[in-house]
């Protein structure tokens, strides 16, 4: 418990250093966020014209619209960029550093991870309002706090979900040369699966077992679907089960993999 | 005109030679790194499939929008592929680096050489193996139109290749203008990606956004010009007044840039002195 704790200390205080740090990218932070909000506002206007000329749709046009506005916000929220870096810090050495300092490497990427995000919120926030106003009128509000409480929940279970298969695919850099194809193999298999392309809603109906209970699904289109409407309270209280189980799953696996790499690794240059 | 050459002929003439070279030591390049080649076919392949899902998904759902059947919106998304392959090859390499040569003051040694260093910043490096994005491309462009059962004219696909090429040099335009506002902003790797993610749009025909945005996407940002222009010109549909608006749009746009790259480089004053 102690370790934890200790271990919690020092992601906050890396956490506030990187924030002031990166900082001083505040204008690199909104053109970011400028091209994160693009992909969905254009798959919005393609699939409000679809709807609008008569496409036979799964679910209406209040569900498209508010799924693209909120979509911009949920990858950002629950995005791991870390993959890459972290098997380059194997790779190189780095790690053998931070093995005789009083926390793991992890908290580092963890205290990136935070303060990125933290500076992306301030960029991204008023842009998504901008178009969430445009849209108002088809948008879909659910009353009352208890949806939106679910789906800050759902965020941050998404984010660890997303952070731990990272985590999975960065430790195999212990024991392969280059894990960049597997990074990049990653990136486009989630795009399409997560949601961030096209509404799982929309998949064909072959796929609805597959698409309905991967574990992608969790990272980005679940979140989005709290709010956009369409699940029932025992459909809701599942997917979280779901996101819960996925969570505890990979954390797991990815504890295991990291130590056992850990004991594998041969510190280059030492 | 400097005493290298005689005439502005000549210089074009000698620039043309230059990217001769360029493009030949691309290629001898390529051939020391072929995993690179064949992770980029793989990874482009996997793109083009997954680029796809949206629009066979929208057309499970109807026959046709707003007049474009789904064999027309597969040629067209080849149309994409070609065109984006084309910029990955020629312009992405060069614009990618315009961050490193204004803050590590590599500029310093392009400018004392004898070429045009707008010339030799915006086109001195290529991927040739993003060249296999351009074949694959062509091959979904045949595959549409042969759904589509369409079977252009000459004229047809002369309209379309000048469009293609005119669409390029507005959107290299647009990206060698953004990018050299690093003069003025010192990093500009962020706009690059504000410039891919807008090119997406270029995936669906014009008519498919909403009045505003199609007015956008022919004068503003103009990937109109790029793929759905050069379909109806395929299809038929197309006059050669657009065909004359392209050609024009890109000499404006050229001049335009030539202006900006010269306002930038009075402001340049070197990194490292």
């Amino acid at each position: 418990m102690n370790a934890f704790v200790r271990n919690l200390r020092v992601v906050r205080r890396m956490t506030a250093a990187d924030i002031a740090q990166q900082s001083v990218y505040r204008g690199a932070w909104i053109i970011f966020m400028l091209a994160n909000i693009c992909m969905p506002i254009i798959s919005l206007l393609i699939w409000r014209t679809a709807l609008a000329s008569g496409a036979q749709l799964p679910v209406d046009e209040r569900y498209v619209t508010t799924y693209f506005v909120l979509l911009g916000f949920v990858t950002m929220a629950t995005s791991s960029w870390m993959a890459g870096f972290l098997a380059q810090d194997i790779r190189m050495g780095k790690l053998s550093s931070w093995m005789i300092r009083p926390a793991s490497l992890l908290a580092g990427f963890v205290a990136n991870n935070l303060s990125e995000k933290f500076l992306k919120l301030f960029a991204l926030v008023p842009m998504i309002g901008v178009v969430w106003w445009i849209f108002r009128d088809s948008m879909n509000i659910p009353a009352g706090p208890g949806r939106w409480a679910l789906f800050a929940v759902s965020i941050v279970l998404g984010a660890m979900l997303v952070f731990t298969i990272d985590i999975l695919i960065a430790s195999l850099a212990f024991w392969m040369d280059d894990v960049s194809a597997l990074v990049q193999a990653r990136v486009i298999i989630a795009s399409v699966l997560s949601g961030a392309v096209v509404p799982l809603a929309l998949m064909p109906e072959w796929s609805r077992g597959f698409v309905d209970h991967q574990p992608f699904r969790y990272t980005v289109s679940f979140p989005v679907e709290i709010v956009a409407g369409q699940l029932t309270g025992s459909e809701l209280l599942a997917g979280l089960g779901f996101q819960l189980g996925y969570v505890v799953v990979f954390a797991a696996i990815a504890r295991l993999v990291w130590a056992a790499g850990i004991r594998a690794y041969s510190a280059v240059g030492a | 005109m400097s005493t290298l050459d005689r005439t502005w002929w000549h210089k074009q003439w000698r620039h043309a030679r230059l990217w001769r070279r360029f493009f030949a030591q691309a290629v001898v390049r390529e051939t020391h790194f072929r995993a690179h080649f064949l992770t980029t076919l793989l990874v482009g392949l996997v793109q083009l499939g997954l680029g796809i899902v949206p629009t066979l998904l929208l057309f499970g759902f109807t026959a046709e929008v707003h007049g474009w059947s789904r064999a027309e919106v597969i040629a067209l998304v080849g149309v994409f592929q070609i065109v984006t392959g084309l910029m990955a090859t020629f312009v992405a390499p060069n614009l990618n680096r315009m961050t490193t040569y204004l803050t590590e003051g590599e500029l310093d040694g392009v400018l004392l050489r004898p070429v045009s260093s707008q010339f030799y910043l915006t086109l001195r490096w290529i991927n040739v193996a993003e060249l296999t994005n351009v074949a694959s491309g062509i091959a979904v462009l045949v595959i549409g139109l042969v759904q589509a059962d369409l079977s252009p004219g000459p004229g047809q696909v002369v309209q379309a290749v000048v469009l293609v090429g005119t669409g390029l040099v507005l959107l290299t335009a647009v990206w060698s203008a953004m990018s050299f506002l690093a003069f003025w902003l010192q990093s500009v790797n962020p706009i690059g990606f504000v410039f891919l993610n807008l090119m997406e749009a270029g995936r669906y025909p014009l008519v498919f956004f909403p009045v505003a945005v199609r007015t956008f996407l022919t004068f503003a940002f103009p990937v109109a010009f790029a793929t759905t222009f050069p379909v109806r010109a395929l299809a038929g549909d197309l006059g050669w007044g657009t065909v004359a608006l392209g050609v024009g749009l890109a000499v404006v746009a050229m001049l335009l840039v030539r202006l900006v790259w010269r306002r930038g480089l009075l402001t340049y004053s070197s990194a490292s002195s």
